[in-house]
């Protein structure tokens, strides 16, 4: 069902800088949550980078409520019109920092970025470029790592269970750097944490979507150890992604399917009991008959619960459609 | 999703949904084209690529080349067919659409007949495959089955549901969004709208060229789906009433264990009848019975919310 994901290796994507002749405007999208490196020198670092290719642009940074801009971030913006800040009054999250910077970037070509360097500068040339030849979200792939060897196992077995899942071949797919077209970034469904899967959101509305090596940063490398609520969090976050990519639109399949093994279940240890009633034997003090009636009660119960939510995406129905048209002649 | 409407719109649309159909667009289109060529009025063709990883797209870009009649449109990725007839759906000018198959199955020179009977009065008018050229045991048994559960459980008379080539009107399809997999159900999903249905015999093929795309497993899909299709059609502007009904059986389990308990109590005295077996059974089956009026009530709340979107006045048939 999902589309796969194109992987363009690095050699096919020189690094030298192709000078593009457009007078469209790049966006770069910067929200501020959680780590923070020196936003001032990332700014000088990857505006140095677009201004060597010659290219329109702007920078906006998302500050997450509990963040606020360097003194000297505050001067650059103070005297460039190509730097904008946003400011939340409280925690939205990443998710909520980029749907902001989509909504009041003005360039053609979206480019997000962590506020840390997560990428060398020169590393944002061949993912623009990219893009420049018809892909229709690029995110980079930090290639090589320098990591630990305990963070990249970590991120090795992360991608595994993910590609089980949406059949696509990330290696890195909650990274940071991606660059889209604005028109991709718009019709995306960003909510929630669902910025983590943004390149298999991406595949799944049919886009095409690719990976392109780009050197890590030294800075990036650093033992990274997290507490076990983080690792439960992403677990989450997967079982979620992959509920909404099968189910969204036929609830009860899902429901009706858990549902009608445990009402199975149910019924055959009641049919043993009946039999084993007739044949003499009381069931009065069996507390597996009690155990029959919850798992059948469990699954009418499931059964329900999906019947409601086919009466919700039945009432959506008008309102939207399950394609996308690609081309039309 | 609508098309500016040229001046000269067709008035028949002919839509194919096309997945990995290479070899068999271009014979479709000679064939559709071929069926067509005695009728009067101006008509267009859509072929519909779903998200196709063969030429199939190249081949309709080639189709429509040399006739401005044949349109194509390619899905970003493959959507399914129920998308894929919806795609088409919305693009298609006419104010008669037919929907066929795209692997060569369905018989085009059946078209005309079926817009005949559809201007007889109907807004609907089903295909009923004769001597369907399938698997007996993967295909034509699964599909009897299933539609037979479906005439009993929706109550519209249609012998092959399964049939793609159909004949609608406009205002049919303008009041019924497919989604999911419920192309097989657009009778039912017609009937519960108000749409006057015919069914008629059409010819049909066996598979030329690729694979098919079905197999058995769907069936048990199927059968869920038919839960979904009888709630969506019977109860949707009701769902409690729905929910009501199915509380009967876990309160019929519930009376059932109280008079095992009122038994073992009566006949062995409290003291034997100490076990809380039947009167945890009992309050099991009670809780459920309360939990889905509950359910009930959430529906309710998720109708009343979209009440003015969802079930918009419902206009007459036709109105002179």
């Amino acid at each position: 069902m999902t589309a796969k994901g194109v992987v363009i290796h690095p050699e096919d994507h020189p690094a030298a800088a192709t000078p593009l002749t457009s007078d469209r405007m790049i966006s770069v999208i910067v929200p501020v949550v959680e780590r923070v490196d020196d936003l001032a020198a990332l700014y000088r670092e990857f505006a140095a980078e677009l201004e060597r290719r010659g290219e329109e642009f702007e920078f906006l940074f998302v500050f997450d409520g509990g963040f606020a801009p360097s003194p000297e971030l505050a001067a650059l913006v103070e005297e460039s019109d190509r730097i904008h800040m946003h400011l939340f009054s409280q925690r939205f999250g990443e998710t909520a920092a980029l749907r902001l910077g989509i909504a009041r970037s003005r360039g053609d070509l979206l480019v997000t970025l962590p506020a840390y360097f997560q990428v060398r500068a020169e590393g944002i040339n061949p993912l623009i470029d990219a893009v420049a030849d018809g892909a229709e979200l690029v995110v980079a792939n930090r290639s090589p790592r320098l990591d630990s060897w305990l963070n990249r196992l970590q991120s090795r077995a992360f991608h595994q269970i993910l590609g089980g899942i949406a059949e696509n071949p990330f290696h890195d797919i909650a990274c940071g750097v991606r660059v889209m077209p604005r028109r991709v970034a718009e019709s995306l469904p960003l909510y929630g944490d669902m910025h983590r899967f943004l390149p298999a959101l991406a595949a799944r509305e049919g886009y095409r979507v690719s990976e392109v090596a780009v050197p890590q940063h030294p800075n990036d490398a650093r033992v990274r150890v997290y507490g076990p609520g983080v690792y439960f969090r992403r677990l989450l976050d997967i079982a979620t992604f992959f509920f909404l990519a099968k189910f969204t639109e036929k609830p009860l399949r899902f429901f009706g399917m858990v549902g009608s093994v445990s009402l199975a279940i149910g019924a055959v240890l009641g049919i043993y009991l009946l039999v084993d009633r007739l044949a003499g034997h009381a069931i009065s003090n069996r507390p597996l008959l009690l155990l029959s009636v919850l798992l059948a009660a469990l699954g009418v119960q499931l059964m329900g619960l999906g019947l409601v939510g086919e009466i919700i995406v039945h009432l959506r129905a008008p309102h939207r459609r399950a394609y996308r048209v690609r081309d039309r002649v | 999703m609508t098309v500016p409407w040229a001046a000269d719109r067709p008035y028949l649309s002919v839509v194919a949904p096309l997945y990995n159909e290479s070899e068999n667009v271009t014979p479709l289109i000679a064939w559709i084209l071929e069926a067509l060529g005695q009728y009067a009025k101006p008509f267009e063709v859509i072929l519909v690529d779903d998200g196709s990883r063969d030429d199939t797209w190249s081949k309709v870009v080639a189709g429509a080349a040399g006739d401005s009649r044949i349109r194509g449109i390619r899905l970003a990725r493959n959507a399914g067919q129920t998308a894929a007839m919806m795609a088409g759906f919305d693009h298609a000018q006419g104010q008669v659409i037919v929907s066929l198959d795209g692997d060569l199955q369905n018989d085009p020179r059946d078209i005309e007949a079926l817009v005949t009977r559809l201007e007889e009065g109907y807004d609907l008018v089903c295909g009923w495959r004769q001597r369907r050229q399938d698997k007996l045991l993967l295909r034509k048994v699964p599909s009897w089955v299933a539609n037979r559960l479906i005439r009993r459980l929706t109550g519209v008379p249609i012998t092959d549901n399964g049939c793609s080539l159909k004949a609608y009107r406009r205002d049919l399809l303008d009041r019924i969004s497919l989604y999911a997999e419920q192309h097989r159900f657009i009778p039912a999903l017609s009937a519960s709208v108000g749409a006057r249905i015919a069914e008629m015999p059409v010819r049909h093929h066996a598979r030329r060229f690729g694979e098919s795309k079905y197999g058995i497993s769907r069936t048990v899909k199927v059968l869920v789906d038919l839960l979904t299709l009888k709630m969506i059609t019977t109860f949707h502007s009701r769902p409690l009433v729905g929910f009501l009904v199915a509380t009967l059986l876990p309160l019929a389990v519930a009376l059932a264990f109280g008079i095992c308990w009122l038994v073992a109590l009566t006949q062995f005295g409290p003291e034997k009848a100490h076990a809380m077996v039947f009167p945890g059974a009992a309050a099991l089956s009670l809780g459920t019975a309360f939990y889905l009026f509950m359910l009930g009530l959430v529906a309710e709340v998720a109708l009343s919310n979209e009440r003015e979107s969802a079930t918009a006045t419902p206009t007459a048939w036709e109105s002179k």
